[in-house]
């Protein structure tokens, strides 16, 4: 029998999917505990999260959270860098160190029949690191480099301007892996000062997931974790969530990198954002969808699909604890980056006002996070990760389980009033960096003579 | 620590995919999958072409043809982006020398609509084309060349050295990128033939791995893909002789901070004998912190700020390559000495029991991480075509897992000897522009642009 190719097939009943329980517990010692048992997983996911990041680097030492996590992998108590390695590989082991702004997560994902070797090598590289002066002068330099290095790096250098000129001098206002000058003013006492703070047993968050039956994957992790030896008890770091002040309203609006020979021009574009926490994210969530959070959004089908501009364009509020930052990011050619901007900012005027959401954009956006709702969680990984998410900001359990009925109420009017409340025509700054011919065409777009700058 | 034996035997018990095979009658091959763990399903779909089967003057076009695959085709005259994301699936393809991929991950509700799509596109895409849809894609296409080439450091080593190892007229000559007047010289014709020759089910694999019933979703398939006429099939590609510039010096000049180089052997293809040695070989030399290369270059002698080894084997051929960034104060000639010196360590004092046992540890880790998804790139639904299209059947996971197990001590030293210390490496120095003489001695300058 034919097909009938008149339409498409009609979508069924959304698929639900059922956020697995997550078990939480307080053990001896102040650390929490969140295990949640998912399905037969071959692997399991271990994560040690500390709710310190880059946002607790002293004034003056910017990239010192970076920089500890960055040594905890080169030896601890028990292990020597090289035995760490080889005892990883041994259980099919994968070691993550990611330092955001408001945490720092380490991680470890291996064969889940070695659970407890995994997390005995995660809990100890985390508690008992060496810290040896080689090694740190080793790991700084190498982390000095990199920043040299990021220094042609077009897109880099435009989110590290763009961090910079939103927020100056506050805590998000540098990337973790600091500046040159800051890290060569770190010291090794820095370190163990950092260390016994912020990754005090206090401080931790153990999220395992795995499979087999909940019982064993927790009894094991609850066994490990309380046959540490007692550690002293360290006051809790005080965390984020009590948002910092905003920062000052940046002095310059117009930022340009001249990159010799650049055939495109590196955009961020964008403003301060909110903080996750907020009430009426979900609005958000639907507003970034339809404006640049996917391929079939206004910016990218404008950009990309109408002009041919750019190779992608997409726009995020990032979360963070504290007002984190709104912004798109996109590379155009550069023959063209006047126009782009203009565009870019264009679009965000008028969704609040000039051409609001519709109601099928509306639906298209909540069709696609509520049905895309089950992808989220095929991994033991992509569940840990949620779950420590929840963590970080002090988010409720029952998140994932409302997310798609709290997602499917939001209606145009509710998007059109987070769009007219949280995005800022006149609070939006940018950031170029391109050839210095285009510098010439930037300044009619209205804000202002770009301030010269470089990407050192 | 269990004994090596018992591990094995686990992990071959988890890289072994159950799935059915049919073949169509008008020669598309259908595998599926099934897996019950998550309420998604995962559609991919291989047409055996890439960059390799282009011609000369029209490179880049099996990628351009790519980005037109989304902008709709007969029945769908518009993006694919919004349908399959509104049913709540993510979607993406890629193009390389070998291969063209397409895939969907979507709720098990919305399969009904992915395969309508892929079929719509394989069967009736080119009365939906037009001039302008292929004047924006070309566009973007240039976009995505700036953005991954030329306005990147270090972006035009990999297209230097496969230029350098593979002269004309072998395909693997030109970047799959293509050459941006060739990209501007595309026209609708060109699009026609393509699609004539290889957009066809005689040409394609599609997998399906997820939340389905087998034999249900092969009786769906066959009503959507069946309508479709086979055309024609093509000879294999055949490698011509290897005729690389061997030994050579090259040198190219960059927006970049650190020099850095770039050292590489032609080595097995895809499967070939001496591949898995080589992936080993890799790990043993520059996999993580523990590696030779890494405890040479990075932690004892602090000479270098990045190393990385890689076997990248592909349909017709390989290249085995090491790249080291030199750290500032130190030169490229330093860097080379001590890679070789390296290298040639382990052809003649071998590898320890302990670094094999770990290469291979982390490689068979690898089966397990790679079925953790369904779909995407290098998830199950994608490995699946991968050995169909080539190692000529899907059912290849024990078998590929089994090129690891089998490899020895005796086996790596013998290819490090035979692809590693042959003369066919070449040597290419990225260096700061102005800083010539930070490229290895005679080094000959390349304009690439």
């Amino acid at each position: 029998m034919a097909i009938d190719r008149s339409a498409l097939p009609p979508l069924g009943e959304p698929t639900s999917l059922e956020f697995p329980e997550i078990v939480r517990e307080t053990l001896p010692g102040g650390v929490q505990l969140r295990t949640v048992d998912y399905r037969q997983q071959s692997l399991v996911s271990l994560i040690l999260l500390l709710r310190s990041g880059s946002a607790a680097d002293p004034v003056g030492r910017e990239g010192l959270a970076g920089l500890t996590a960055a040594l905890i992998d080169e030896g601890s108590e028990r292990y020597s860098a090289l035995a760490l390695h080889e005892a990883l590989g041994d259980v099919g082991g994968r070691l993550g160190i990611d330092v955001f702004s408001d945490a720092t997560v380490l991680s470890i994902t291996a064969l889940a029949r070695y659970t407890d070797h995994a997390l005995k090598l995660l809990l100890d590289v985390a508690m008992a690191p060496r810290f040896e002066a080689h090694d740190f002068n080793r790991v700084r330099a190498l982390r000095i480099n990199r920043i040299l290095q990021l220094r042609q790096s077009a897109g880099a250098v435009a989110d590290r301007l763009f961090l910079r000129a939103l927020y100056g001098q506050h805590p998000y206002g540098h990337a973790a892996i600091g500046t040159e000058n800051e890290l060569a003013a770190i010291s090794l006492e820095d370190l163990h000062a950092f260390h016994a703070t912020h990754y005090a047993r206090t401080n931790w968050t153990v999220v395992a997931v795995g499979s087999g039956n909940g019982s064993d994957l927790r009894s094991i992790v609850e066994e490990g974790i309380s046959r540490l030896v007692p550690s002293p008890v360290v006051t809790r770091p005080s965390h984020p969530t009590s948002p910092f002040a905003d920062p000052l309203p940046p002095p310059n609006r117009l930022v340009f990198v001249a990159r010799e020979g650049a055939v495109q021009s590196e955009l961020r574009i964008g403003s301060l954002g909110v903080a996750r926490r907020i009430n009426g994210y979900e609005a958000l969530t639907v507003l970034d969808m339809v404006l640049g959070g996917q391929f079939s959004s206004r910016l990218n089908l404008n950009l990309r699909e109408a002009k041919g501009y750019t190779y992608g364009v997409r726009s995020s509020f990032e979360a963070r604890c504290g007002r984190g930052p709104f912004v798109v990011r996109t590379a155009v050619d550069a023959e063209v980056t006047a126009d782009a901007v203009h565009e870019v900012v264009r679009e965000i005027s008028d969704i609040r006002g000039l051409r609001p959401v519709t109601d099928d954009e509306v639906m298209a956006a909540r069709s696609a996070l509520t049905r895309g709702f089950p992808r989220s969680f095929e991994t033991a990984g992509q569940v840990a990760r949620a779950a420590m998410r929840l963590a970080v900001f002090e988010l409720p359990d029952d998140e994932y389980t409302t997310f798609v009925p709290r997602i499917a109420g939001v209606d145009r009017d509710a998007v059109t009033a987070a769009a007219r409340e949280h995005l800022d025509p006149d609070g939006l700054i940018v950031v170029v960096v391109g050839p210095p011919a285009v510098r010439a065409s930037l300044v009619d777009l209205g804000f202002g003579e770009p301030f010269d700058t470089t990407s050192d | 620590m269990l004994p090596r034996r018992v591990i094995q035997h686990e992990l071959l018990t988890m890289v072994d995919l159950p799935h059915l095979k049919v073949t169509l009658d008008n020669g598309l091959d259908v595998i599926v999958h099934e897996n019950h763990e998550c309420p998604i399903v995962a559609v991919n779909v291989w047409y055996h072409v890439g960059s390799k089967n282009e011609r000369p003057g029209r490179t880049g076009f099996a990628h351009l043809f790519e980005h037109l695959m989304f902008e709709g085709s007969a029945h769908h005259d518009s993006g694919y982006f919004h349908p399959l994301q509104e049913a709540g699936g993510a979607l993406n393809g890629s193009t390389n020398a070998d291969r063209t991929n397409y895939w969907e991950v979507v709720p098990r509700d919305a399969l009904d609509r992915a395969l309508w799509m892929e079929s719509d596109r394989m069967g009736y895409l080119l009365s939906a084309l037009t001039q302008s849809k292929l004047d924006t894609q070309r566009d973007v296409v240039l976009n995505e060349r700036r953005q991954t080439y030329e306005n990147r450091p270090y972006g035009f080593a990999g297209i230097a050295m496969m230029a350098a190892h593979f002269p004309m007229p072998h395909p693997y000559h030109w970047p799959t990128i293509g050459i941006p007047d060739d990209i501007r010289a595309a026209n609708l014709d060109d699009v026609r033939d393509f699609f004539a020759a290889y957009y066809h089910p005689a040409n394609a694999s599609l997998s399906i791995a997820g939340d389905v019933v087998a034999k249900e979703v092969i009786g769906t398939v066959a009503e959507y893909f069946g309508e479709i006429t086979g055309g024609p099939t093509h000879d294999t590609v055949v490698a011509p002789r290897y005729q690389g510039r061997a030994g050579v010096k090259l040198r190219l000049d960059d927006q970049v901070e650190l020099p850095r180089l770039y050292l590489s052997w032609p080595s097995p293809a895809l499967f070939g004998a001496g591949d898995a040695e080589l992936d080993l070989v890799a790990d043993v030399l520059g996999g993580g912190k523990s590696s030779r290369l890494y405890r040479a270059l990075m932690h004892d002698r602090q000479m270098a700020t990045d190393v990385s080894v890689h076997q990248g084997s592909q349909e017709l051929s390989g290249l085995f390559s090491v790249v080291v960034t030199a750290a500032p104060e130190n030169t490229l000639t330093e860097v080379e000495a001590v890679v070789a010196e390296e290298i040639a360590r382990v052809a003649s004092d071998g590898l320890t029991e302990a670094e094999l046992h770990r290469a291979r540890s982390r490689l068979e880790a690898d089966f397990a991480w790679r079925r953790q998804s369904v779909g995407g790139f290098g998830g199950i639904s994608d490995q699946l075509n991968a050995y169909n299209v080539f190692a000529g059947t899907p059912n290849f996971f024990v078998a590929d897992f089994d090129r690891y197990v089998g490899a020895t001590e005796a086996s790596l030293r013998g290819v490090v000897t035979n692809v590693l210390l042959s003369d066919t490496r070449i040597a290419l120095s990225v260096v700061p522009r102005g800083d010539g003489d930070a490229a290895l001695a005679d080094s000959e300058l390349l304009e690439i642009g």
